[in-house]
């Protein structure tokens, strides 16, 4: 696509963009809810999101059924009050809902898998109904404008325009950083355009290329984004991405997850546990009489040179050398 | 034989129960009992409880030496009322022994010892049925039982008596003694092994200057057991005593000790019949590394050079040996394993035996090995992730994939970085595969229409060479002399008369060569 084309579909984007925006209201009173309320927190809403990544990794959906997934589901929370057990039905539902539209059809998994994959509770038909209370509520516009769509085109206006061929811009690398930043539901009140905009800006002064920083101020003047709401999102985005690229791990969060194994395995599981009934010997003390009988009771043929070597085992070969020998074995049937 | 019913037969083989049944038992005879040339009786002798203090001595012996008379179980008609004396005997005897002070004076002993070893020590009978499967056939019980077991019960107590005086004791209970308990070890009855092995666990902790000797006949029974034989039935309880005794083990380490794990231990796993003893010799190996962390690298990179390649169920068991010595490792020495082992579990894991990989993933229920995980992230996660992803799409068994999901799930929040990192780098493997995949298929595709297009100019070829080579021969001779082939080839090639073939002629007449 030639670069005009590529500058009037952003335009396009641009201006569709503010209809698949979540309710701003709505985001701050999730924001605002403290943890363990009848409602929807901040951290209930983004442990959900990262538990659809995992979904969406696991199944192998692309990152576009992801972001239009987290897309449905903060555009439906902010319009709604939501109680938390019934979260995993609606972000479920938003996924799927997001793999119809992106996915090919054969590679769809189907509900029954996802809800048992997912550990959930509720049944399929549940699915099949929020499906559609979703749908509706949201009017029935279920193919976003999103963030990543705005990182393609950034992508391949930035690219095409670049007359330097050593740098590229990884647009994987971009695709998950913006993974991570939705993670956070204080992401989702920014526009699109300026989020892309920020993650692209900052990975070109990862890369430091000169060239593609111009191409950049080009795309903001061209989609009149205000400086200050750029430097604002770009301050987020690189708190953002120094806690995901920081080296340092979390614990999981395990008591989520379900465990769940066969018969057979779980009863062999633990048998190894059984305490020994044979109280311990303790060693004796090696220069002790622990060596002193054994040279006393000779046994014939031969096994005097056994006993023998008995004594100071803790130096010598502990196989004598006339043992190594293969006929010698008649020792033991005196 | 009589005739058997279809309804006996699996497969129109007789069923191996019915061929049991139908085996006539022989009697054994044994030459432990002599024929008698008159019937021994015996004759009941008085009570021990009832005799006055200064006669109890003198009785007692006289009691032991009665018990020194044998008597054939396996005829369960003869001598009824002997055998019942002497099982009385024997019982009044073991009671005596454990509730009275004063028994055990000198002149006992030798009578003592004398009587135990007369009952006891004999040469085990061959086994009745010669493929005895341990795990799951009824064991051949000995059939003296009534008496031997109270002949057992009475040394036990004897050794456990409070009188008892190893300096006394250690001129009959002998290197000899030892040797022939050992040999009872192999008895098929598990009351008798059971018997033996406390028995010879009071032994080993009485009398020091025995206990080399007994570590060095345990040693060559396994060895035998591992290298030549591969029978013997006391095996777990052998482990079992030598776990008391490894968990008594002073520090540092005597090298005699580490020996004894590498050469005896470890390749002890190798044995067809692990699962009779694994608990025990797992119990042991543990042991060993609670003692001596240092063990850990040589214990594990042993298991790792035994790991069964086609026994599951021993894999099974490899891999529950593997948790338990995981859950007392240290960390420095987790790092020197760390990737021969997952390089073994990610193995594992993709095992189509769903028992095996549901163990190897269920390595991620445990928070000890998760936390050693989190530590090691960045060499383990590389190692796991391709096998674990594949088997996301490929495994055939719900529950594994469902594991599976739980165990990327706890890889990724550890790190995701890395983990998107191996996921683009896995995706876009998998992109290279799948179009070197294409492309061959194309090729493959090219030359069948290749083969396809000719097939009438082949017609005249009486040869019959692979249609490759002929697909030149459009005129005339079939001779297909591969001369001739490579001057048509040109002759074609220069003709230009089907622009196609001879695109084609001049593409593959390379492949043809």
């Amino acid at each position: 696509m030639d670069a005009f084309k590529l500058m009037k579909e952003l335009r396009v984007n641009c201006e569709q963009e503010v209809h698949y925006l979540p309710k701003v209201t709505g985001l701050r009173a999730i924001e605002s809810t403290a943890p363990g309320d009848s409602r929807i927190s901040a951290k209930c809403r983004d442990a959900k999101v990262e538990d659809l990544w995992s979904l969406t990794s696991f199944f192998g959906y692309s990152t576009q059924t992801f972001v239009l997934a987290v897309n449905l589901l903060d555009r439906f929370l902010a319009m709604m009050k939501i109680q938390p057990k019934h979260l995993s039905c609606i972000s479920l539902s938003c996924l799927h809902m997001a793999a119809k539209v992106t996915e090919k059809e054969c590679n769809l998994t189907p509900t029954d898998e996802l809800i048992r994959i997912g550990q959930c509770r509720f049944t399929v038909s549940d699915l099949a109904r929020m499906e559609k209370i979703v749908t509706e509520k949201l009017n029935f516009k279920s193919k976003a404008v999103t963030a990543l769509t705005f990182l393609h085109l950034y992508h391949q206006i930035a690219l095409s325009h670049c007359t330097d061929r050593k740098t590229t811009l990884s647009l994987e690398k971009l695709e998950a950083q913006l993974k991570a930043c939705l993670c956070r539901i204080s992401f989702s009140k920014a526009k699109p355009s300026v989020l892309a905009l920020a993650l692209l800006r900052q990975e070109i002064e990862a890369v430091q290329s000169e060239d593609m920083l111009e191409i950049a101020s080009h795309i903001q003047r061209h989609l009149k984004i205000v400086d200050a709401d750029l430097v604002l999102w770009s301050k987020c985005v690189a708190q953002c991405l120094s806690d995901y690229a920081s080296p340092e791990c979390s614990k999981p969060d395990h008591r989520k997850l379900q465990w769940i194994v066969s018969r057979r395995t779980a009863q062999s599981l633990h048998s190894y546990r059984s305490v020994p009934e044979l109280p311990t010997i303790p060693e004796g003390c090696w220069d002790e009489s622990e060596s002193e009988d054994s040279c006393e009771d000779m046994m014939s043929s031969g096994e005097e040179s056994l006993s023998s070597s008995l004594g100071s085992d803790a130096e010598g070969s502990f196989f004598p050398p006339h043992l190594r020998r293969q006929n010698q074995r008649q020792y033991l049937y005196a | 034989m009589s005739a058997i019913s279809a309804s006996e037969k699996v497969d129109g083989f007789t069923r191996k129960s019915m061929r049991k049944a139908q085996k006539q038992r022989k009697s054994q005879g044994s030459s432990q009992y002599r024929t008698h040339t008159a019937p021994v009786e015996l004759s009941p002798l008085p009570q021990l409880k009832d005799a006055p203090s200064t006669e109890q001595q003198e009785l007692f012996t006289q009691k032991l030496q009665q018990c020194c008379m044998l008597f054939d179980f396996l005829d369960s008609v003869t001598d009824l009322k002997s055998k019942e004396i002497k099982r009385a005997t024997l019982n009044e005897l073991v009671d005596y022994v454990s509730t009275n002070r004063g028994v055990l004076v000198e002149p006992a002993y030798p009578e003592i010892t004398n009587m135990i070893c007369t009952n006891i020590f004999r040469i085990l009978p061959p086994s009745e049925n010669p493929d005895f499967d341990p795990e799951e056939d009824e064991p051949t019980l000995e059939a003296a039982w009534p008496h031997i077991q109270l002949v057992y019960e009475f040394l036990l107590r004897f050794l456990e008596n409070p009188d008892f005086q190893p300096s006394i004791a250690k001129r009959y209970i002998d290197q000899k003694f030892v040797l022939q308990l050992l040999e009872l070890f192999d008895s098929e009855d598990p009351r008798e092994r059971d018997f033996l092995k406390t028995i010879l666990h009071r032994i080993y902790g009485k009398f020091l200057g025995l206990r080399a000797f007994i570590r060095k006949q345990i040693n060559n029974i396994f060895l035998r057991f591992i290298y030549e034989t591969e029978h013997f039935n006391g095996v777990a309880e052998l482990l079992e005593i030598l776990g008391s005794i490894i968990n008594g083990f002073a520090l540092p380490l005597k090298a005699e000790h580490k020996q004894f794990l590498m050469k005896v231990l470890i390749p002890l796993h190798t044995a067809k019949g692990l699962a009779l003893f694994h608990a025990q010799l797992a119990y042991c190996v543990v042991q060993f590394l609670e003692k001596d962390p240092t063990l850990t690298e040589p214990v594990i990179r042993g298991l790792l050079k035994f790991w069964p390649k086609t026994c599951s169920q021993k894999e099974v068991m490899f891999l529950g040996e593997i948790e338990e010595i995981l859950d007392v490792i240290e960390p420095t020495q987790f790092k020197k394993i760390q990737e021969p082992l997952f390089k073994q579990i990610s193995k594992c894991v993709t095992n189509p035996h769903f028992q095996v990989a549901e163990r190897a993933l269920y390595f991620w229920n445990n928070e000890y090995i998760l936390s050693l995980i989190e530590e090691n992230i960045d060499k383990i996660l590389p190692i796991m992730f391709g096998s674990l992803y594949r088997i996301s799409k490929e495994h055939w068994n719900p529950t594994i994939v469902a594991l599976v999901y739980n165990v990327l799930k706890t890889l990724m929040e550890m790190n995701c970085t890395l983990f998107d990192e191996l996921t683009s780098s896995y995706k876009a493997d998998r992109q290279r595969e799948k179009k070197k995949e294409q492309e061959r298929e194309e090729l493959w595709k090219k030359l069948e229409e290749l083969k396809l297009s000719d097939m009438p100019l082949v017609q005249n070829n009486s040869h019959g060479l692979p249609s490759v080579q002929n697909n030149n021969n459009n005129n005339n001779n079939s001779n297909s002399n591969h001369e001739d082939q490579e001057r048509s080839a040109a002759a074609v090639t220069a003709d230009d008369k089907d622009p196609d073939a001879t695109a084609a002629v001049s593409e593959s007449t390379p492949c043809a060569k």
